[in-house]
Formats: structure tokens, C-alpha cells, sequence
């Protein structure tokens, strides 16, 4: 441990540390650019200038190593006066789009002009013209006169992904970053490259031009397109009174989380958020000659039927289709209800089909709580239309993923010889007419809850968005159901938020505890 | 006794200020039939709406877009004027423009006038000065609402 004093305060700070971490650490932010958490320190803006007592020159605090007793000034102002001199430097070739950049409002060098500058330009000479719309794969554009050659991207791509498409052409005024040739990014984390971008120079063309980055609110959330359980920004537009907006959510960011994500998510789950908007099921619709418009109505509709299997001792009948997108306060209470109170076998699991896993982070499981099912007590049987047997009353399924796998006909034919199928979704499909009852449900950022990543960390969430129409979350009608069964009414009356089920899950499974 | 004399009271106050007020001005008249000049003119009733007054040079009317030298919209959609409006009454939609130098160009600009409080922070707020509010229209009363929002074309007219 050594002692050093920035801006006159006292910090700790342990050997090898540099200033710029150790500022950080005591709360005490520094201008930069080019710096990220994740690089070694580059270098290139010359942003963070600090003044260093006994150094006769500003140094950089981000490559700088602490000196026990040394004596840091991040505010003095000399260093104001220095910083000022680069951000007008970094300024004199920048284009100042920032109407039409998506960037604005979430720029760093906005902010610090804000703070440091608001001079006026001091150059007569013109700026320089460059290439402003250069494709440099699926989902980017870089601007090459927007760019202030922080060399974020190349060292991400070379450093974090391995792949290294992009690089740093040329010199002096003519220094450019861009693509190899013939060489366009193409990997699965090539989205991280418009999030770390700290100016527009790359910008994301799924996010291009959609809205203003300071109508967006940011909620945090998890990404449920893989067990990999990374940390995410969910970024939605609460809307305007008068207009209505084609969609909620904008634009999905990563979230930092050094011990599952770090700083990055995968483009599946950055680009996946389409699903939260797009053919939302919203209303309850009831087929074979059913009449229910309400909540309500459903679920004493749903208990009757349930309730007449029980009396007759007849529990058997019912089949259960499960997937792992529900949560494990969701995976608890069906385990309580269906397994444990009712004494029902015919539980299966029904997943969208796994995909390709990458070294990185994402995995094969294309849902978010496999683990979370397994550890409460679920075989993961995989489900074959056969497993619907002949004795088959009461058919309930959670999500649509069955008509995905299987083909229509085929479902049909089995369908056909159930006598009720309650189907809990939160999309339309098909199945839609195929079913009995068909219930909107909630998705993921919709609901609260948690859960349990491919290796077993159980990270809680809240609801981020409301449920569209109808919808409602799967845990609120378990807990609903399991009251009304009358088979066990107080040990669910207590369940009123996903908080109180989870302690009771604590209580229960020991996997759950720590 | 004054108490009693009830609403009386009122309408011959009534009476006075307007017997003061022909008088005062009848006087002017007169003056200025002589050719006497006076400091004060006699007021003279505009006959609206055949007869219509200049409106003020800084006066803030309903919007209208400026164009660029091609014709296109001048606006690049920053969507300040949307931001900054108390109302929430501006409404726009982006679209990509092949041309690198613009970018950005308004596919949809609607301006529901009917919740406009013509504040003119969208006009202050615009760094292009692609909106103004200087079209010396200010009858904008309609028989639809749905007529009070407008569009794009509208706007551009």
C-alpha cells in the first residue's frame, strides 16, 4: 500500500497502479478518450493530462504509475489551460455534425467541449474533407471525419475479439482508421464497435437515424438469448403524448460486468430486441366455442378444469410444456404446483433449437435458465409429439416454440384428440387458432425475477417495460393458480412479487441460498 | 342611497366612459378636420377582416419550412425543435438521404397545431434555421381538428 495525494486528497493506492485508476478509485474523473477499462493504456488523445509535482512536464495519467507520496493535480490550471489546447486540436478537424450525429448526447467530446472549451475556432484554414460513409460491415458506418484515432476499435478487434479486421492507415493528416481491403467485419461482436466509439465515427446502422439518444431511457436489464446471462442496457422511448412511435425499444447496450460480460454483449442479443415489439400477442383469444374476454375469466376457466382432473384423481391426464425463458421464481412455483401439489409426471421441456457457441461469450443454449431448471429439480426432457399420449386431457404450454420445431399438420393431428390446450405466450403464431385458450404473457424485460446462468450465477432483474394489452407475468398467474387450486392456499397467498418467491425458493433449495 | 340605486350605478359609469371616450376622440377629429396638428390622433376602428392591419416584423405566426437552393427540406432532423417544444406538439421521423453531405433528411414533419402554444423554442432552438414562424398567418381556426396538424407538404408550402 502507498499513499498519494491527487487534488490534495489522500488516496491508497497498491503498486503498479496507474494515476488515472487510482483517480478513478477515489472519485475523481479525468477527461479521456481514448482509455478504456479493458486496454492497456494507448496513449493517443492526450486527454487526460494531470500535473505531477517534481515532473516538469504534464503527464499522461494513463500511463503513468503511481510514485508512493506523489502529488497529482487534475484540476490546476495549468492542466485546464492543456487540456483546452487538445480538445482545440481534436476540434480543428472535426466536422461538428452533431445535428445529424447519432452520437450527440452520448459524446464524450461534447461533454468536454462543454466543460473545457466553448471557444470559438481559432483555425482560418478549412477543414479537411474525408470520406464520411464508409460501410465497414453488417451493422456499421465510420466516418472518417467524425473519428479522433483513439484506436478504440482497432485494439478491440484485435485485442478482445482476435480478429483484427480494422487498422491505422497512413500518416500524419492523412492518418485514417478503417477496414482491410476487401476485409468487412464480419464477427458476432462487431456491435461493441459503435457502443465503445467515443465520438460518431462509427456508428450503428440499426440505430441510425431512429431517434435522439436523450429521448432513450436506459433500464437495466439481462439478455435472455443465450445462458450466457450478459448485462444489458435496454434503451426505450417512453413516447410522445400526441404521436405514436412504431416501437419501444431502440437500441440494446451493453452493461458492465466484469465477472459474466465485462463490457461487451454479442450481436445476437444486441440486434434481438425486435422481439419485444413485433407481433405481440395482446388479447385473449379463445377458440372451440369459449367465450372469455378477461384475466379473471381465464384462470377460473384454467383452475375448473384443472380442479375436475383433481377430484377424479385423474392428475395424470395433464401434460405440461415448459422452456427455460421462464424465470426460476416462474420454474418454482410450476414445480410446486404442478410436480409437488398435483403429483403430475408429464412435465416436458420445449426450446427454441440450440446454436452455435463462441469462445467468447456466447453459448449454445438459446435460452437464459437452463441451469436455473436443472438445479430446481427439472429433467429436461426434450419433448417428441408422441409424449402426448392418447390420455392426455389438459395440455398447457408456455411459449410458442412447439410450432417452430414441429410441423402444423403434425400438431394438429394431436391437438385434435386433447381436450383443452392452454397456451401462455407472449407472441402470436399460428398456434394461436390450434388452442383452446390462448394468454398473453410477458417477456423477459417485462417481469422481475431471475436468473441462473450457464455457470450457475443467479442475477435478480425488474421489470424494465410494461406488458402490451392484456399480457400478464407467468409468475402472477402461478401464484394466482396455485391459490385458487385450494390444495396448499397459504403457502402461495404470500407470493405477491418475485421477491417474496425467491425467498421461499431460498428456503427450499439450497442451491438458491448463497 | 347609493346601495339602492343597485346595477344603475354601473351603467351610468358606463355611460360616462363612453360619452368620454367619443368626445375625446370626436375632438381629435375635429382638430385634424382643420388641419391642426396634434400629438394624439383620433382612434379609428379597423374594418377586419376587409380591412387588415400590418402585423409586427417579430411577430411569430404559423411555421413553415425553409428549403434548400434544390428544393429539399433544410432540416436535417437534430430533433431540437421536438426536444425543446413545451406542447410535445412536433413530431419527426428520419430517413437516410444518399447524399453524404446530407445524411439525414425529414421523411414525416408534423406540427400539431391545434396543441401549439407558438412559444417559438422550436424556431430559437434550430441550428439549421430550417423552421420559422413568420408566414403572417394567424387565422388558423378550422371546423376538423384533423386539419390543424401539419404535414410535411404543408409546412414546406
Amino acid at each position: 500500500m502507498m499513499k498519494i495525494y491527487i487534488d490534495d486528497r489522500e488516496v491508497h493506492v497498491e503498486k503498479g497502479m496507474t494515476v488515472f485508476k487510482a483517480a478513478e478509485n477515489a472519485g475523481i474523473e479525468i477527461p479521456h478518450l481514448c482509455y478504456h477499462p479493458a486496454f492497456p493504456p494507448e496513449g493517443t488523445c492526450r486527454m487526460c493530462l494531470v500535473e505531477i509535482e517534481g515532473l516538469p512536464k504534464l503527464e499522461l495519467a494513463c500511463s503513468t504509475q503511481v510514485k508512493d507520496g506523489m502529488k497529482v493535480h487534475t484540476k490546476s490550471e495549468k492542466v485546464v489551460e492543456a487540456r483546452k489546447g487538445v480538445l482545440e486540436f481534436l476540434l480543428a478537424e472535426h466536422p461538428m455534425d452533431c445535428p445529424i450525429c447519432d452520437q450527440a448526447g452520448d459524446c464524450k467530446l461534447q461533454d468536454y467541449y462543454e466543460e473545457y472549451g466553448l471557444f470559438e475556432n481559432n483555425f482560418s484554414e478549412s477543414k479537411e474533407r474525408r470520406e464520411k460513409k464508409i460501410r465497414l460491415g453488417k451493422h456499421l458506418i465510420h466516418d472518417n471525419e467524425r473519428c479522433v484515432l483513439c484506436r478504440r476499435c482497432v485494439r478491440f478487434l484485435r485485442e478482445v475479439v482476435g480478429t483484427g479486421e480494422m487498422g491505422v492507415f497512413e500518416r500524419g493528416i492523412a492518418t485514417e482508421v478503417n477496414i482491410l481491403d476487401g476485409m468487412p467485419i464480419d464477427n458476432n461482436y462487431s456491435g461493441n464497435l459503435a457502443q465503445l466509439c467515443p465520438v460518431g465515427a462509427i456508428t450503428d446502422t440499426d440505430f441510425r437515424f431512429q431517434t435522439r439518444s436523450w429521448f432513450l431511457e436506459k433500464g437495466e436489464a439481462i439478455c435472455p438469448l443465450c445462458s450466457r446471462g450478459c448485462n444489458i442496457f435496454i434503451e426505450h422511448h417512453r413516447g410522445f403524448s400526441r404521436f405514436d412511435l412504431p416501437k419501444r425499444v431502440y437500441r440494446i447496450s451493453a452493461r458492465e460486468n466484469a465477472e459474466i460480460n465485462s463490457y461487451w454483449i454479442c450481436d445476437i442479443g444486441r440486434y434481438g430486441y425486435y422481439s419485444l415489439d413485433e407481433n405481440r400477442a395482446e388479447k385473449i383469444i379463445a377458440n372451440n366455442n369459449i367465450s372469455i374476454k378477461n384475466y379473471e375469466a381465464v384462470l377460473a376457466f384454467f383452475t375448473e378444469k384443472i380442479k375436475r382432473l383433481l377430484y377424479k384423481k385423474k392428475t395424470s391426464r395433464i401434460t405440461l410444456l415448459l422452456n427455460t425463458f421462464l424465470t426460476n421464481e416462474e420454474l418454482f412455483l410450476l414445480k410446486k404446483i404442478f410436480q409437488d401439489d398435483l403429483g403430475i409426471k408429464n412435465i416436458f421441456f420445449i426450446d427454441p433449437p440450440a446454436g452455435e457457441s463462441d469462445a467468447i461469450l456466447l453459448t449454445s443454449d438459446r435460452t437464459p435458465n437452463k441451469k436455473g431448471a436443472e438445479e430446481l429439480g427439472f429433467e429436461i426432457t426434450p419433448f417428441e409429439l408422441g409424449n402426448l399420449a392418447d390420455e392426455t386431457e389438459v395440455l398447457i404450454i408456455f411459449g410458442n416454440y412447439i410450432a417452430e420445431i414441429f410441423s402444423l399438420s403434425d400438431i394438429q393431428a394431436y391437438f385434435d384428440r386433447i381436450k383443452d390446450t392452454f397456451l401462455f405466450t407472449p407472441h402470436r403464431s399460428e398456434l394461436d387458432s390450434k388452442v383452446g385458450i390462448m394468454f398473453p404473457t410477458a417477456m423477459t424485460p417485462e417481469k422481475g425475477g431471475s436468473l441462473t446462468n450457464v455457470d450457475g450465477k443467479i442475477q435478480k432483474f425488474s421489470p424494465v417495460l410494461e406488458a402490451p394489452g392484456d399480457g400478464k407475468a407467468e409468475w402472477k398467474i402461478l401464484a394466482e393458480l396455485g391459490t385458487k387450486l385450494d390444495v396448499n392456499f397459504k403457502y402461495y397467498k404470500k407470493f405477491l412479487s418475485p421477491e417474496e418467491i425467491f425467498r421461499q425458493m431460498q428456503k427450499e433449495i439450497p442451491f438458491f441460498e448463497k | 342611497m347609493l346601495k339602492q340605486l343597485g346595477y344603475f350605478i354601473e351603467i351610468i359609469r358606463g355611460g360616462i366612459i363612453t360619452t368620454r371616450h367619443f368626445s375625446v376622440n370626436m375632438f381629435f377629429h375635429i382638430l385634424n378636420l382643420f388641419h391642426i396638428k396634434t400629438k394624439r390622433k383620433g382612434a379609428v376602428t379597423i374594418q377586419y377582416p376587409e380591412v387588415r392591419q400590418k402585423i409586427a416584423e417579430r411577430h411569430r405566426s404559423l411555421h413553415r419550412l425553409m428549403k434548400r437552393e434544390d428544393g429539399k427540406p433544410r432540416c436535417v432532423v437534430c430533433m431540437l425543435c421536438a426536444t425543446v417544444c413545451p406542447s410535445e406538439c412536433i413530431f419527426i421521423e428520419a430517413e437516410e438521404d444518399p447524399d453524404p453531405e446530407i445524411q439525414k433528411y425529414p421523411a414525416r414533419f408534423i406540427i400539431d397545431i391545434s396543441r401549439c402554444c407558438f412559444c417559438g423554442f422550436c424556431v430559437e432552438a434550430c441550428p439549421e434555421d430550417a423552421l420559422r414562424m413568420d408566414t403572417d398567418e394567424i387565422e388558423l381556426a378550422d371546423y376538423d381538428r384533423d386539419n390543424l396538424v401539419y404535414n410535411l407538404e404543408k409546412l414546406l408550402k
